[in-house]
């Protein structure tokens, strides 16, 4: 099979390479979901925005926890997985000229254990056995369903990663002495991140099974919460990866530059995927049972973080600065002036990017100790998430659906088109200043995340929210009507826009950069030291919660 | 829309082409979110404590 490939590409190389056919259908299907799921995600959202204000009241069969449950899941953890899935497989096949039969297969598998686990996991929340959130801690305990459905998506995300693992080595076995080309060292990034840190939670979910079947009667809190923020917290660095993939390669060609320093991104990559795991535990400050060194060694992890992001930031400004120099921009930021405002592939992801500076600023916040006992468990860290992955990262999305969308279609994106995302996008701005903006300040009254009565009997400090809550209605108002937009605009590319070509805008680098070092390939040395880093981290505190374990937990219902 | 040219040199080198002064100061800004978002988080903590 393979050898047949590599045969139509000596035969034929034009029509193999760029996203054929047979792949972009694979990417279109993802897509699909994607914004199915963030049309149902977005609506809940305001469904629970509106029910905060004390605007509606939900009726008896439903309750505010099922709903914010289905929200965080659907649009956390399905919208972005299905999107960045659909993106990452349209780029490995461009960059590699075409996904192998059986990595195409691969990714078909995954599509489908992917559904099917989205089914039973949302069917156990219609039904009001899930309500457990999208973080699902023990003891809550859902219907073991719902585990078993996370069982399935977690398995479709593994086709995924096989698939490019597979695809990538077929690639450097046929290319000795040369470097990935950029889009695919992106993507294998991103799924050694997806596989490492879904061990974590696959571990806790195979241990809540049979505890929420009753074949076990307790399990070990502490440990489940380790496991899942050693997942939750690598995820982010996955939409993080995913979005600055877009920065880095797309937008600079956009705006008619170049990219900046081919090394400087794969160095980015590869600290990202080394330093990222053993963060977990600064979702974990309050918790007990974790020592407070193993606490700072994680805080210090997760600033480490900001070392890349601090990268990524001086070389988009470079990039951005040099190209608006380059058009005629004059003075000290006058180049701000020449960049294409009006272009919404530009736009979205330049918001996005901007937004980052303050979801960045937040999640320093949020990882200080002391700072953390101001915001913890408050509508703060609910406002830092819609501004970082509800912008930095989702704004990013929409952004390169503008082209990515057409060029899978074989279809134009229109100047009609074009106007109705710069809207959406600002639309979408607007929206998540509001709300996100009233969210960050009434966390720091004390608004408390994730509950839906708010009013204390009418409490002084609890009056002093109403009108911050009043907001996130108004907010929450403007990011649906960016929803819809969206998804028109996302079909309409896919089945409606007029036929044609569409470029995938792939910068080049600057004339004078000298070749890749060859070292920046080895895989298997960063996955050495990932683990290497994973096990200083995790080894002594989950040894110690479970050689000192308190008594287990049986499995509770709240709701 | 489809077609983004990549800019060669069109016009003569300007002397201040090359200038990354703007990226310095926009640096600057990011640090400048940064410290004032932490100071000020911090500050409410010493109030409170
Ligand atoms: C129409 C746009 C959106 C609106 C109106 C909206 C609104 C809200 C509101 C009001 C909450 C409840 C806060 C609470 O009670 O603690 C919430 C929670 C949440 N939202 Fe959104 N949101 C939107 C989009 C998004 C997007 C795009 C994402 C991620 C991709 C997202 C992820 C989450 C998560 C993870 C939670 C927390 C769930 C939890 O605490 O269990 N939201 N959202
Ligand atoms: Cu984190």
């Amino acid at each position: 099979m393979e050898q047949s490939l590599r045969e139509t590409i000596h035969e034929n190389p034009k029509k193999i390479l760029g996203v054929n056919s047979q792949d972009a259908k694979v990417s279109l299907s993802y897509l699909t979901v994607a914004f199915v799921s963030l049309l149902i995600g977005g609506i809940l959202g305001l469904v629970q925005g509106l029910e905060r204000a004390g605007l509606i009241q939900l009726p008896s069969w439903l309750n505010y926890y099922q709903v914010l449950t289905a929200h965080g899941l659907l649009l956390l953890v399905v919208f972005t997985a299905t999107f960045s899935i659909g993106y990452l497989y349209a780029n490995l096949s461009h960059a590699l000229g075409g996904l192998l039969p059986k990595v195409r297969k691969l990714a078909w598998t995954g599509f489908v254990l992917m559904i099917i686990g989205v089914a039973m996991v949302v069917t156990m929340i219609v039904l009001n056995e899930a309500s457990v959130l999208y973080t699902f801690y023990p003891p809550l305990a859902a219907h073991p369903i719902f585990y078993i459905g996370l069982v399935f998506v977690v398995l479709g995300i593994w086709a995924c990663c096989f698939g490019v693992f597979i695809n990538y080595r077929h690639w450097r076995k046929n290319h000795p002495g040369e470097v990935t080309p950029i889009l695919a060292f992106f993507t294998m990034g991103v799924f050694v991140l997806w596989f490492f840190a879904s061990l974590g939670v696959t571990i806790e979910v195979f241990t809540l099974i049979p505890w929420s079947m009753g074949l076990v009667e307790t399990t070990n809190v502490m440990v489940a919460r380790t496991l899942f923020w050693w997942f939750g917290h690598t995820l982010v660095n996955i939409w993080y990866l995913v979005a600055i993939s877009a920065w880095y390669v797309f937008v600079p060609r956009i705006i008619g530059g170049r990219h900046f320093s081919d090394k400087l991104i794969r160095l980015v990559v590869i600290l990202v995927v080394i330093l990222n795991i053993p963060g977990g535990f600064h979702h974990q400050i309050i918790d007990p049972a974790i020592s407070q060194s193993i606490k700072f060694l994680h805080v210090f992890m997760s600033l480490s973080i900001a070392v890349p992001s601090l990268m990524t930031a001086f070389a988009m400004f470079v990039v951005f600065e040099r190209t608006g120099r380059r058009l005629g921009g004059k003075g000290l930021l006058g180049w701000l002036k020449k960049l294409p405002w009006g272009d919404v592939r530009f736009l979205a992801p330049m918001i996005a990017m901007i937004s980052f500076i303050f979801g960045g600023a937040g999640g320093i916040v949020n990882t200080s100790n002391q700072l953390n006992q101001v915001i913890h468990n408050t509508m703060w860290v609910v406002g830092h998430f819609h501004i970082t992955v509800g912008v930095s990262v989702v704004l990013t999305f929409f952004g390169i659906c503008y082209w990515l969308i057409p060029h899978l279609s074989k279809r134009k994106l229109t100047p009609k088109m074009n106007k109705i995302g710069i809207i959406q996008t600002l639309i979408w701005t607007v929206g998540m200043i509001i709300m996100s903006g009233s969210m960050h300040i009434v966390g720091l009254l004390g608004d408390p995340r994730r509950t839906s009565d708010t009013t204390y009997g009418g409490h002084e400090a609890a009056a002093s929210w109403v009108p911050f809550e009043m907001l996130f209605a108004v907010g929450a108002t403007l990011l649906l009507i960016g929803v819809i937009i969206q998804v028109y605009a996302v079909f309409n590319m896919m089945f409606f826009a007029p036929k044609g070509n569409t470029e995938y805008p792939v910068a080049e680098p600057e004339d004078d950069e000298t070749p890749t070092p060859m070292w920046t390939e080895r895989w298997g040395l960063w996955i050495v030291l990932l683990l290497m880093v994973v096990a200083m981290a995790y080894v002594v505190p989950i040894v110690d919660m479970l050689l000192n374990a308190p008594p287990g937990s049986p499995p509770i219902r709240t709701w | 829309m489809e077609t983004t040219k990549t800019l060669k040199t069109e016009k003569p080198e300007k002397y201040d082409e090359k200038s990354l002064k703007g990226t310095i100061v926009s640096v600057g800004f990011v640090a400048a979110v940064i410290v004032v978002m932490w100071v000020a988080v911090f500050w409410i903590y010493m109030e409170r404590v």
